[in-house]
Formats: C-alpha cells, sequence, structure tokens
C-alpha cells in the first residue's frame, strides 16, 4: 500500500502494516530530516527490516541526493533475508510507480568465500585459504606472468571481469549473494570482484559490520562512500562489543612461533630477489623514501587487508630510514618478536598502559615508536614487492604487525594485559599477550563522523540510554517501540524459587549447593514433562554447563529428562554445534521433542532462531554477568567509569540483562508465533534487573508472573500452552493492523 | 490463575470452583429469583457454532470408516484432569461412539489404542457402539510412550479392506507431548495421505508441531482441549459427517440388503460369534447367513446389511434444514404486532426477551431458542415448512 506521512509518500509492500511500523517510520523519518543519528528498539517479529528498507528507500525516491543506503547485518543469513526482503519491495514500487522511476541497485557484499565461484579456490574451507587461493590466481604479477607463459594458471572468471565487466554495469536490480554467483557464471564474470566494483554505484548496499567498523576492511571496501548516507546497524545490541573487537588483537605462543617462520622465509626470499632481482629492492625503497607504503593505486586484486588503525590517525609521511631496507625491517621484526617472546614468558599478570609499554620496549630492544607505527603498512609493501601470494602463511606476521602498529599509534583507550594461565585453569600454562581496546567509541566514531545519519536499531537495546554514552555520540532520536499483540503471546515468568520453595541463584556462592542444582533440575524436568516439542536452555556459561550437567546426570535428573525429551549440548567446537542443532530440529519436527542446552553469549544465542515449535519455552539458569574477576572486563570497567562515568554495578548488571533478553528473545519471531520465558533467578526479582528488562518483555511481565516456584511455574505453562493451542480469530488479529484507509484517516487528523 | 497465586496450597477440588468462579455469573432479575449467566449470549456462543458446521450444502460422506486412536500412555494418567486425563478421555470417548452411531447408522467404527511404545487394536472395524464400548471399558490402565506412527500404521492396514465409497477417517485422542517412533513418521503421514485417510487430532495438552502436520496434511483437523466441557465438545465436532474428499466424488451404487428379523425361537449357526444361537438375529437376503445385529457387513458374502430406518436417519445429513436467522429485538419495533408473537414450536411469548428470535428463512415462521436447538439437532425437520407443504397439498 501507499501512504504519506508528513508529505513523504511511502511504498509498503503489503496490505495492512502494524501500529509500532508506522510509528517507527515517523521517527526514523524525523531522524533522517534532522540529518542526524538515532537509537530505535523495537521487539522482533514486527518486521523491522522492512519498515526500515520501505522508509528509506521511499525517501531516497523523494530526495534523489541522498546518495545510498548502507545496511550492516551479522550474518550472512541475516544478509540475503534483507535482500529478499527488499527485492519484495522493489516489485511493488515497480508495480506502483513503473520500473523506470523506480530504479534502483542492491547487492550484498561478503568475503569472497561466498562469493567465489572458481571449482578449485571455492571449494577451500577457512576464508583465509579462499583469498590466498584466489591471490594466487589473480595477482596482478601472476597475471602479468601468465601473459607471456600459458602454463601460469589464472582465473577464467577474474579474467572475464577484466575484460568486460569493468566496463558494463550491472543491470539495476536487487542481487543476492546466490543472484551474483548466478550472474557470474553466465556471465563467466567473477562476482566478487564485480560487487566490489558496484557498490559505488549501488543504491542499496547490505554487508556485514566489519566493512564499516574494522578499519583494516572499512579502509579497502567503504573508503569511497560519500557523506549522504545512511548507515544502519540491524540487531546492534552487541555492537560496542564489534567496535571493541574490531581493535584488539590477541597474541599466544604459537603466533610467535608462526611469526619467527614467516621472518625465517622472508629472508630467504630476501637473499633470493637479491641475488636475481635487486633492482626490485631498490625501487621499493625509494618509494619508501617519497612516502607511504601505500602510493599510488593499487590493483584491485593486489590490495588486502587495510592498515589496523582508524583512517585519520594514519601517519601521511616516509617511512622512517631504520625499517626502509628489506633486510632491516626483517631484522626490526625479529626483535620485536623476540622481545615480545620474552614478555610472554612470565609468572604473573601484567597490566600495563601503551605508553609504558612503548616506552619499555624501546629502552629493552630498541624499537623506537615511529617505526612500530608503521609496521603494518610497511610489511604489507615488502610482501607486495617480494611477490608474495600465499598469504595465509603469512598470518601470523601479520598479526604481529597488526599488534606493534595499534601499540605504536594509540596512547589511550586501550590496554596491555599479560596472563601466563587462564584464570580458571590455573594448571594449564597458556600466556596470552593481548591488546585490548576498550573504548567503544573509537572504532565507530569515523562512523559517526562521515556519513549523515547512522540508524542503530535492534530488538534489544535496553537500557536505551547507555548506548550513546558508550559509543559517544548524540542521537537525534531516541525511542523504544512495544508490541501491539493480539493475543498475550509471550509469557515471561521471573522463577525465584524451587518446588522446596527454596530461593535458586547461578550466584558464585550458591551454585554449586546441591541444592540449587536439584532445583534447577526438577524445573527442567517438570518443564520437559509440561512443554510440547522444542525447549532451550541457557546456562552463564560454558563451565557451569559442564558443571550442572555433570550433577544431573548423578543425581539421575538427565535421565528422566530423556523420557521426555531428547537432549541436544552445544559446545564450543562450531561443526559439533552445527550437527546438533540440526538433529535438534529433526527431533522437533517429527513429535519426539527436543531440549537444546546453551550458554548465553554463545553463537546459538547470538544468531540462530528458535522461533515456532523449535521454542515453546526458554530458560535462562542464572544471570549471565560476564567473568568479573578477568582482567580485560576490569580495565574496560575502570575505564568506562573514569571516562564516561559509568558505574561498574550498572554496566555489568545492563550487560548481562541484555544478553539474557538476547536469549530469551531468540524464541519468538513473529506474532503469529507464542513462546515461554523462564528466568530462573531469584535476583531478576530485583527491580535494577527486572527494569532493565526491554520493554516489550516488561510489558508481558504480570505482577503474579514475578517470584514464582516451581509448582506455581508449571501450572502457568499449563494453562497458557492451552490457551495458545486455541484458534486465533481472525477478526481480532486485524485490529492490531492498519490498512490503507486508516492511514488516511489518521493523516487527516491533525494531532496523531 | 489469580486465585492461585493467593493460594497456592488450595486442593485440586477447591481450584475447580475457583477456576470457575461460577457465582460471578449469576444475575438476579426483578423479582429476585437468581438466574445462571447471561443466557442470550450463551445462547449467541451455541449459534455460532452451529452456523460454522453447516456452511453451504456440501457433498458429505455419510458411510463413514472412522478409526479411533486412543492415547493412553503414561501420559493419559497425569491428573491436570480429574480424576486423570484417561478416565476423562473414556468418559468423552463413550459419549462420542453413542452419538456417533446414533447419528450414522450406516458407519462403522474401530479402536485403537497406543501405550507402551507400541498400538494395539481394541475393537476391529464394526457397528455396534455397546460392544466398543465395553472392550475400552475393560482396557483402562496407561504406561509407557506413545507412538503416532505404529497408530498410524495399524489405521493404514485397516483402510485397506474399506470399500472405496467408504471415507476413511481417524481420530486420535492425544494425551502425551511427543511421540516414540521406531522409524520416519513423515513417511507414514504420506502412505496416509496417499491412502486418502483423513487424520484429526484432539489434544489434551498443548499444541504439538506433529500433530498439526498430520492434520494439515491429511485435511483432518486439530483442536486442543481447554477442560473436560471442552475435550467433550470438540471431540464431538467429528460426529456429523465430514464433506466428501473431492477426489472421491464419483457417484457410484452401493449394493446394499435389507434382512429380516428371524423368528423369535429359530435355531441357527450365527456367522458373526460362530456358534449356535436361538432366537432373534436377521437373515441376510443374498446368502440367508444369521447376524446378530444391523448395520454390518454380512460376513459370508460380504453384502452392506442396514435397516431401512438407518439410511432414513442418514437422510437428513444430506438435506440439512437452512440455520434460521437472528432477528434482532429493535426498540422501536417491540409494540409492533409483527414483533408480538410466540414461537412457532411451543407458544412460548418471544418479546420477553431472555431468548433469541429465530426465523426459518423458508417459512418466515419464528422459533424460540430451544427449539431452534430442537429442531436442528434432533429433529430435522421444521415444522413451518411442513405445515406449508400440508396446506399446499390440501
Amino acid at each position: 500500500m501507499k501512504f504519506v506521512i508528513e508529505g513523504l509518500t511511502v511504498y509498503f509492500p503489503y496490505e495492512f502494516i502494524y501500529r509500532e511500523q508506522y510509528a517507527y517510520m515517523v521517527e526514523l523519518k524525523h531522524a533522517l530530516d534532522a540529518r542526524g543519528h538515532c537509537l530505535l528498539e523495537m521487539p522482533t517479529g514486527t518486521g523491522k527490516t522492512i519498515t526500515l528498507l520501505s522508509l528509506i528507500t521511499s525517501y531516497q525516491l523523494a530526495n534523489p541526493s541522498l546518495a545510498k543506503l548502507i545496511y550492516c547485518t551479522r550474518t550472512v543469513h541475516e544478509m540475503e533475508k534483507v535482500l529478499d526482503e527488499l527485492r519484495r519491495l522493489h516489485l511493488y514500487q515497480e508495480k506502483e510507480i513503473g520500473s523506470s522511476r523506480a530504479k534502483i541497485l542492491a547487492l550484498g557484499l561478503s568475503s569472497r568465500k561466498n562469493l567465489c565461484i572458481h571449482p578449485v579456490v571455492s571449494s577451500e574451507t577457512s576464508r583465509e585459504s579462499v583469498d590466498a587461493g584466489c591471490r594466487k590466481l589473480t595477482a596482478s604479477w601472476v597475471r602479468a606472468a601468465a601473459e607471456t607463459n600459458p602454463d601460469i594458471e589464472t582465473c577464467s572468471f577474474y579474467q572475464g571481469y577484466e575484460k568486460q565487466g569493468s566496463e558494463q554495469p550491472l543491470p539495476p536490480g536487487v542481487y543476492t549473494l546466490h543472484d551474483l554467483r548466478v550472474y557470474g557464471r553466465q556471465r563467466g564474470w567473477c562476482p566478487y570482484f564485480l560487487a566490489r566494483q558496484m557498490i559505488q554505484f549501488a543504491n542499496v548496499v547490505v554487508y556485514n559490520y566489519q566493512y564499516l567498523l574494522d578499519p583494516k576492511v572499512s579502509g579497502i571496501i567503504s573508503k569511497e562512500m560519500q557523506k549522504e548516507c545512511i548507515v544502519v546497524f540491524d540487531e546492534a545490541h552487541n555492537i560496542d562489543n564489534v567496535c571493541i573487537e574490531a581493535l584488539s588483537v590477541n597474541l599466544r605462543q604459537n603466533n610467535l612461533d608462526g611469526a619467527s617462520r614467516n621472518i625465517h622465509k622472508l629472508n630467504q626470499i630476501i637473499s633470493r630477489f637479491k641475488e636475481t632481482d635487486a633492482n626490485r629492492l631498490r625501487q621499493e625503497y625509494n618509494r619508501l623514501v617519497e612516502g607511504l607504503a601505500q602510493q599510488g593505486n593499487l590493483h584491485g586484486s593486489d590490495n588486502w587487508l587495510a592498515n589496523p588503525v582508524l583512517p585519520e590517525d594514519i601517519l601521511r609521511e616516509a617511512v622512517p630510514g631504520n625499517i626502509r631496507r628489506a633486510e632491516h625491517f626483517v631484522a626490526f621484526l625479529q626483535r620485536a618478536v623476540q622481545y615480545l617472546r620474552e614478555r610472554l614468558d612470565t609468572d604473573t599478570v601484567v597490566k600495563e598502559g601503551p605508553v609504558s609499554f612503548t616506552t619499555t620496549m624501546s629502552t629493552a630492544a630498541g624499537l623506537d615508536q615511529k617505526a612500530l607505527k608503521f609496521c603494518y603498512d610497511r610489511l604489507h609493501s615488502l610482501l607486495l614487492t617480494l611477490e608474495v601470494t600465499e598469504i595465509d602463511e603469512f598470518l601470523h606476521v601479520q598479526t604481529v604487525c597488526n599488534f606493534l602498529t595499534l601499540v605504536g599509534t594509540y596512547t589511550r583507550g586501550f590496554s596491555i594485559i599479560i596472563e601466563p594461565y587462564d584464570e580458571r585453569m590455573p594448571h594449564i600454562p597458556d600466556p596470552v599477550l593481548q591488546l585490548s581496546c576498550l573504548d567503544a567509541s573509537l572504532a565507530i566514531k569515523p562512523v559517526f563522523d562521515r556519513f549523515q545519519s547512522v540508524v542503530i536499531t535492534s530488538g534489544t537495546l535496553s537500557p536505551i540510554d547507555l548506548y550513546p554514552r558508550l559509543l559517544n555520540f548524540n542521537p537525534v532520536i531516541i525511542h523504544s517501540f512495544t508490541m501491539t499483540l493480539t493475543r498475550d503471546c509471550l509469557c515471561p515468568m521471573i522463577l525465584a524459587r524451587g518446588s522446596d520453595q527454596l530461593p535458586v541463584s547461578s550466584k558464585f556462592d550458591m551454585r554449586s549447593d546441591p541444592g540449587v542444582v536439584r532445583n534447577y533440575g526438577r524445573l527442567l524436568l517438570e518443564m520437559v514433562a509440561t512443554v510440547p516439542d522444542g525447549v532451550v536452555c541457557f546456562f552463564v556459561s560454558y563451565s557451569y554447563m559442564d558443571g550442572i550437567i555433570n550433577s544431573w546426570n548423578e543425581m539421575g535428573i538427565l535421565q528422566e529428562v530423556m523420557q521426555h525429551k531428547l537432549v541436544f549440548i552445544e559446545t564450543q567446537d562450531y561443526v559439533e554445534t552445527t550437527l546438533a542443532l540440526e538433529n535438534f530440529r529433526q527431533a522437533c519436527d517429527c513429535g519426539r521433542g527436543a531440549v537444546f542446552f546453551s550458554v548465553a553469549r554463545g553463537k546459538v544465542a547470538e544468531g540462530i532462531d528458535f522461533d515456532r515449535h523449535y521454542g515453546r519455552l526458554v530458560i535462562m539458569f542464572g544471570v549471565p554477568f560476564q567473568y568479573t574477576l578477568s582482567k580485560i572486563l576490569n580495565a574496560r570497567l575502570e575505564y568506562l567509569r573514569d571516562t564516561f562515568q559509568i558505574k561498574e554495578g550498572d554496566f555489568l548488571t545492563f550487560d548481562a540483562v541484555r544478553q539474557a533478553a538476547q536469549c530469551v528473545g531468540r524464541v519468538i519471531r513473529s506474532k503469529a508465533d507464542y513462546g515461554m520465558m523462564i528466568f530462573a533467578d531469584k535476583r531478576y526479582n530485583l527491580p535494577n534487573k527486572r527494569n532493565k528488562l526491554p520493554q516489550w518483555i516488561q510489558s508481558q511481565l504480570r505482577e503474579e508472573h514475578l517470584n514464582l516456584s516451581t509448582d506455581m511455574a508449571v501450572h502457568i505453562a499449563r494453562e497458557f500452552l492451552r490457551r495458545m493451542a486455541q484458534p486465533s480469530d481472525p477478526q481480532v488479529s486485524k485490529s492490531t493492523l492498519l490498512s490503507q484507509e486508516d492511514l488516511e484517516k489518521m493523516a487527516a487528523m491533525p494531532n496523531f | 490463575m489469580e486465585e492461585e497465586d493467593k493460594a497456592p496450597d488450595m486442593e485440586a477440588w477447591e481450584r475447580a470452583y475457583a477456576d470457575d468462579r461460577s457465582w460471578e455469573s449469576l444475575i438476579e432479575d426483578e423479582s429476585g429469583l437468581l438466574k445462571a449467566g447471561d443466557d442470550v449470549q450463551q445462547q449467541r456462543q451455541h449459534r455460532r457454532r452451529l452456523i460454522q458446521a453447516s456452511g453451504p450444502r456440501i457433498q458429505r460422506g455419510i458411510i463413514r470408516y472412522l478409526c479411533l486412536i486412543l492415547d493412553f500412555s503414561r501420559a493419559a494418567g497425569e491428573i491436570d484432569f480429574r480424576p486423570s486425563r484417561m478416565a476423562v478421555v473414556a468418559k468423552a470417548v463413550e459419549d462420542f461412539v453413542r452419538e456417533y452411531f446414533d447419528q450414522n447408522p450406516l458407519s462403522q467404527l474401530g479402536i485403537i489404542v497406543m501405550k507402551n511404545g507400541i498400538a494395539s487394536v481394541v475393537t476391529e472395524l464394526s457397528g455396534s457402539p455397546e460392544a466398543h464400548i465395553r472392550a475400552l471399558k475393560s482396557n483402562l490402565e496407561s504406561f509407557g510412550e506413545a507412538s503416532l506412527q505404529n497408530g498410524l500404521e495399524l489405521a493404514h492396514t485397516y483402510v485397506q479392506h474399506i470399500p472405496s465409497y467408504g471415507h476413511r477417517e481417524v481420530v486420535i485422542v492425544f494425551s502425551a507431548l511427543s511421540t516414540c517412533d521406531p522409524g520416519n513418521i513423515l513417511e507414514t503421514v504420506k502412505k496416509c495421505k496417499a491412502a486418502r485417510m483423513k487424520c484429526s487430532v484432539v489434544g489434551l495438552t498443548a499444541e504439538i508441531y506433529i500433530c498439526k502436520h498430520i492434520s494439515q496434511e491429511t485435511g483432518g483437523s486439530y483442536a486442543v482441549a481447554m477442560n473436560e466441557g471442552h475435550l467433550k465438545e470438540i471431540l464431538l465436532e467429528h460426529v456429523p459427517p465430514p464433506a466428501a474428499m473431492p477426489d472421491a466424488s464419483s457417484a457410484s451404487l452401493v449394493r446394499m440388503g435389507f434382512p429380516q428379523r428371524g423368528s423369535e425361537g429359530a435355531v441357527a449357526i450365527c456367522a458373526c460369534h460362530k456358534e449356535l444361537r436361538i432366537g432373534g438375529g436377521y437373515i441376510c437376503p443374498r446368502c440367508r447367513a444369521r447376524v446378530c445385529e444391523l448395520p454390518t457387513e454380512c460376513s459370508l458374502c460380504g453384502l452392506a446389511l442396514v435397516s431401512s430406518a438407518h439410511l432414513a436417519r442418514s437422510y437428513h445429513h444430506l438435506f440439512p434444514i437452512p440455520t434460521f436467522d437472528e432477528l434482532l429485538v429493535d426498540a422501536s419495533l417491540r409494540g409492533k404486532s409483527s414483533f408480538a408473537g410466540s414461537c412457532f414450536g411451543c407458544r412460548i411469548q418471544l418479546s420477553g426477551g431472555g431468548s433469541l428470535r429465530l426465523r426459518c428463512p423458508r417459512c418466515k415462521r419464528d422459533f424460540c431458542f430451544d427449539c431452534d436447538v430442537y429442531i436442528h439437532e434432533s429433529l430435522h425437520n421444521c415444522p413451518g415448512c411442513e405445515t406449508l407443504q400440508e396446506e399446499a397439498v390440501t
């Protein structure tokens, strides 16, 4: 349908629109009008994606000056979903205003691993090996050599793209990754490079967070984006963590060993070059005298990850003399690795700021800070000069250079923590040197500065006022929308006591109490006997999950659970977990019923949906606080307190509750769906936790669902399930929808 | 549920009343008498179901072969229905069986019970309600798991012997929340669909995906009982004959025999019990075999044996009386003579309120709610229309 919001004609591909979608559009439009950033929370299952797309593309139609919409998602799966929605919208727009006006070019961009169609390279398993495989076939010197020597293998798709694709852009339309691959196969063009090139012309670009937030990637992908872009971060509740990870580096023993091997190999290559092609090295030297390593236009297929520091911090000057010559630079790296190795060999935990770290580094090993800053670019230049294609083998030395550059560039917002072993397993020596970014606002600042409007949205952004402080920006609109429900299809409960009326909690001093373990076990047992199909349980950590499952096994609870439902467990292994999930779904499909044990903050909690019968109930055992003895967390808390005046307790609770909300939010993905959520910890009863839950959960959390014991929860669950099993009245569900006429009526009323 | 939280220690029998809150729906009328609830509202509720059920005139299958699969697994022993789910189910099924044969005398029914992971036959497909009820009552115990697949497979073997004009139906009463199957149940569902079995499920606890899947695939219905009364209600929804399946609609003649009752004192070997019986019984007109009950199939020559009364009783399903229209009592019309009338059936005054005013669309006569129910559910003839015909004849 088509309607007008404050003078803007909005095209919406469905016949009805939810009230909250309309409200969302209004707020979003205000933010776009004000050319500012906004923060919007709307529960999942209300059609956030289509609302966003519909308003922004309509806005683009009305304001052609707007360059493009950059839509950031977390996973490839989400990306495809967004593009599918967009396609539907596009078809509708074409129908409404004709294909000439509704011309749009939208595409997804992902790594080579997801886009490569080369028969051999695309069968590689890891991202790095696909990248390297591609480079081996497409690097400029490889192709130059192939011109004279036909035995050298190149990629026919890349050649095809080079020949024609670069001149003849993609016809307008919506392209998912799959479409790009199909199109690439048809034409014989490389979809990856085609997509990379086409994002300059596209109206809508859908890609991963990293492509904007991680300076290493955004430096090459998103450099050319105009200011008049609208950036959307969907599912952005963890955006601060993504920002931090983008600027953090961990070094372990094996990284350093690998780096040493790499350096050795580099030495060999250098000496070989000296004998055969000394001229090249001299040329490089001259280039470095003149300026930065990266000067001049590199060929598209040659560039790889850009500098890890933020764009405005990269020095535009000549590389210092002591690392200009290849062999000097390699020696410099060798000293650095040696120094890091010494630092890693320690019995105590060391915490340092970047300033003191670089100072001791320069006095102890003679590595000056200025040279450190250039490490990454210098290495990059060297690898190019040496025509190295197997960059996946040189990952370790890249990591080290990455570290050196970051530590040389930043003086605040970071901290260096060296731990000789993992706190939780003190017997196993596993030294790690962590450069951890403490300030989430660092990585996202260039995004806020560069683009006109940045929209941060998710189903769970509560408490919403903390995000502007964490990310250090001033949104023009902050709004949290609730869901209009046709029936009470959400049933959140707070369970504080077991059936023996003793409190349950995952608090550190209570969690190993057999009484609490048994009460949790009884809760699960009663619930699997009451709830059909899929049940999902979340625990606060892997170690806690292991412990409690062990005890349940000894108590015989697990065996009883298995009489009702099959049990599947998430492990840290990706393949194992995927397999477990697949079997879990199958067990739900064929009526056997299954329960999935998973961990808050794990892969499952973040990206997997348990909608419909796959998740009729989710139990959150305990409050998923972060591991509070972690040195990194403490450093971050300290930094937050000193810089942003955020109290430690506030941040910890905020983080724990948003994780819990994220976990329980997995079960409800649409309004037609229904599900129960049990928060099994007495601490959820406290107002400071409860009030931090998202609005849409709080509004369903009725007084009589607080402070329950197991038997009461079972009773409520039974009633709820029976009620939800009744066919819903289509007449009632219409009442939350607005039709074209309703909207026109509303528009006529001035004070809506 | 609020009651529940205030007094969690309430006994189960107390809770039944607390949940009901039957006292809240009591209404005092002008003369101080207590009346239970809002009559008109309840009447409307009742009629809504009727209207939904009737719909436009459709071809119905009146020769039905219904297989009732009961779940007597461990979950049937739960006591959230009192005294237990199993007892409640047995009672509801008893009512259902009686009602089923009352309304579908030409049809047959068989009972399968699932327990301990297997499905077993309680009664074969046959026409006698008492035999089913007796067999069911002697089979009341619950343990082990339920297996929908085994139940459906067993029902599927039944189906193979059913003549093609018969309507194959399965009604599953399911208490458990999961099914423990030996193989892939989805394959079995496909098989059932291919055999044109219409599988409906009545759940006792919650919506289960596989049940929904089965009913959707095979064109059946799925409902979950809220309480005992609701369970009975949704089970009884399966009593009226269903719409004929579209692909089964080729018209065909069915050979039937109308046996005569044997004379008292005649001694014959009964074909169904295979023993000597004295008196009673019916004699098959084709092969002269003696059978005990009607309707049945002659076990010697396979002829369907019915009595003419049975046929007549099934007849009304094919030509139902139209649902009556409710006339809204408008205040301005109340005084007028056209509204002052009384019920054509029982002569009760309709102007007083307390009952809906319903009008037959054919004869334009008004009826009260009670007569409406009687006409549609028992009489299957409209007195108004019948008198019209008589007048036309004379």
